[in-house]
């Protein structure tokens, strides 16, 4: 489904030997990617890998001890989530992290926070400039609504949704904020295959209507080759193999750390 | 009485987004607003005023404060009293420095006091949660009655201890004071207590309320959307202080008319939480719930047990405790979002009969 002639542009993002450590465990030894504008990355491993550390490491969620990370042309040793979210990067989580206790509607209104300008003096009085912007935005969050087709769900406490469903939610809050680099922690672990369908149909339309550029990380290796432009291979915290999605699957060190044989 | 949803369809986010999207609802509230305004002070009684409906209205108001903070943003604090301390006793304070100032222009202003000791308190929430945040706001608790109790200054040195609410007029209608009228002062509370929230509620429904709702939801989750956590759980203590200390200051000079700290210990921060609890987290209308149930249970109780069942007044209050204990035990573990929820179930019933599927 991949189309050769995509406008992949610049280096959007590029982390240069990043090593991260818990205590004495090495989640992440002198990795080196990029990811380019408007591309689809998967990044791939076995669990442990450090595949979601490394996602943590760009949207400034850990900070490593070692490398650099360059985004939007700017080199800095480590993001601050807070600036991350500022600049554009979006993600979802590996274990879903919706806020709970909130409607479909309201999440996804929550991640187009840094968007609203009134303070909560205007909020209180729910008027004028600040009822202003408080449609406008829930225009935008019901135009998403509609993309992702949750339409049913909108005013449901998302606690009680079907994990699927959260998945959904959880994607929609991260495209809420409009970001340029969306991250997605196994967008589709756990869903079934009509499920998995809708979910990388929704990948692709955001790549393609939006020119979002994806970094997502994902098991179904079906799902990768049918999507990703570019796969990036991780094992043991080092990166070990990194191109096209054919380079990949006939790479070497891939079968072996797929195939688990040891590593000395 | 019809609840219908269906058969309302919002042509716009707008009409979708008004307080009250449905009809039934809009007619309820102006039915009640109408009863509470106008009906109640005619034909309620000066004890009823005094004793009931006034002290239910300042503490559904302290309620609706801890709401914001515990309810809300996930803030659990056992320094309610304290913040009501100190929108009391800076009210005191400044009504006597300044005779002339509207008391209500007093009320607000203790209440910035109260938000400003509030922030303070709150800054170790960046650090810690639950269980060690509720233990600093209890430090935060018994160091203002301290200070209270401490500084002369507080209480102009007056050799009794209390602090006492001179007689303070508006528009020529004494409120404050022993010889203001016990319906005026019901008006007073009643009106601020409908103002704040309304305006809370506009706060809950907007970005300020999802940011604290995220806090509490999913922290991690906030921080990477952009909230900073710092800033919004201080919003969240400055806004709940506020409206303690409002509450606070009118527990004093609408209610009390004389007080000393006791009136403010750690019991009354137990009373607030429990009403939030029992009226259900996260809701204005719980808030309101809650402090009526609080205030109402122990006197139907007394009703039903000693002028119904013949029973001593003692073994009565003993049975009160337990009915309470019961009910909190409950609402924690059965029904988190407490009587608000309850109230919200029988409407979706109301909504779909006669239809049930
Ligand atoms: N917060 C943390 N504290 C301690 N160890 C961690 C933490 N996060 C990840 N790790 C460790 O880092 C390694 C990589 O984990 P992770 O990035 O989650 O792998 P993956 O997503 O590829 O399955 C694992 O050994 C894991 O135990
Ligand atoms: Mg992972």
């Amino acid at each position: 489904m991949s189309q050769p002639q995509k406008k992949i542009g610049d280096t959007l993002l590029k982390v240069e030997d990043i090593s991260l450590s818990f205590g004495g465990v090495k989640a992440i030894s002198g990795v080196s990617f990029e990811i380019k504008e408007q591309e689809i990355l998967a990044i791939i491993g076995p669990n442990g890998a450090g595949k979601s550390s490394m996602l943590n490491v760009i949207n400034g969620f850990y900070h490593p001890q070692e490398g650099t990370i360059t985004y939007k042309g700017e080199a800095r040793h480590q993001m601050r989530p807070h600036n991350a979210a500022k600049q554009g990067i979006a993600r979802t989580f590996q274990n879903i992290a919706l806020f709970k206790g909130m409607s479909t509607l309201d999440n996804i209104m929550t991640g187009r926070l840094l968007k609203m300008r009134r303070n909560f003096l205007w909020q209180a009085l729910y008027w004028g400039p600040a009822l202003k912007e408080e449609l406008a935005h829930r225009e935008r969050v019901e135009q998403i609504i509609d993309f992702l087709e949750i339409q049913a769900i909108r005013k449901t406490q998302v606690g009680r949704l079907p994990y699927g469903l959260q998945k959904r939610v959880e994607l929609g809050r991260a495209l809420a904020a409009e970001p340029d680099l969306l991250l997605l922690d196994e967008p589709m672990a756990g869903m079934n295959v009509e499920e998995k369908e809708d979910m990388c149909r929704f990948v692709l339309d955001v790549n393609d209507e939006f020119g979002t550029t994806i970094a997502l990380i994902e098991h179904d290796m079906g799902v990768v080759m049918d999507i990703s432009d570019r796969v990036v291979v991780l094992d043991y915290g080092r990166k070990i193999a990194d191109g096209s999605p054919d380079e990949v699957r006939g790479n070497k060190n891939v079968i072996d750390a797929y195939l688990g044989v040891s590593h000395d | 009485m019809l609840y219908r949803e269906a058969g309302q369809f919002k042509s716009s986010y707008g009409a979708d987004q008004a307080v009250f999207p449905i009809a039934q609802d809009r007619w309820f509230i102006a039915a009640a607003a109408v009863f509470a305004f106008v009906v109640v002070p005619l034909i309620a009684d000066d004890y009823w005023l005094q004793a009931i409906l006034i002290p239910l209205l300042v503490y559904a108001l302290a309620a609706l404060g801890l709401n914001v903070l515990t309810g809300y943003a996930g803030q659990l604090s056992l320094g309610t009293g304290g913040f009501m301390a100190v929108g009391a006793y800076m009210s005191y304070k400044i009504t006597t420095a300044f005779p002339e100032l509207n008391i209500i222009v007093v009320f607000l202003f203790s209440g910035l006091f109260s938000a400003a000791v509030g922030i303070v308190f709150g800054l170790p929430s960046l650090r810690i949660k639950g269980f060690y945040l509720a233990v600093a706001t209890l430090a935060a608790q018994f160091f203002l009655i301290w200070l209270f109790n401490k500084v002369g200054w507080f209480y102009n040195y007056n050799p009794s201890g209390t602090i006492d609410a001179p007689p303070r007029a508006m528009l020529g209608v004494l409120i404050t004071g022993a010889e203001a009228q016990p319906e005026v002062k019901y008006l007073t509370a009643l009106s601020l207590l409908s103002v704040f929230a309304l305006l809370t509620k506009n706060l809950v429904r907007s970005s300020v309320g999802r940011a604290w709702m995220a806090i509490r939801d999913m922290d991690i989750a906030a921080e990477i959307i952009g909230i900073r956590p710092l800033r919004t759980k201080l919003l969240a203590f400055a806004i709940s202080s506020f409206i303690c200390g409002v509450a606070g200051a009118e527990l004093f000079a609408l209610h009390f008319g004389s007080v000393e700290t006791l009136a403010f210990d750690i019991n009354l921060s137990f009373l607030i939480l429990f009403m939030v609890i029992i009226g259900g987290l996260g809701s204005i209308l719980g808030s309101i719930l809650g402090a009526a149930f609080m205030v109402l249970m122990p006197i139907a109780l007394t009703n039903l047990f000693v002028g119904g069942l013949g029973m001593q007044a003692v073994t009565a209050k003993h049975t009160e405790f337990m009915v309470f204990g019961g009910l909190i035990i409950f609402f924690l573990i059965v029904e988190p979002h407490g009587l608000a929820r309850l109230w919200q179930i029988a409407k979706e019933k109301l909504r779909l009969w006669p239809f049930p599927y």
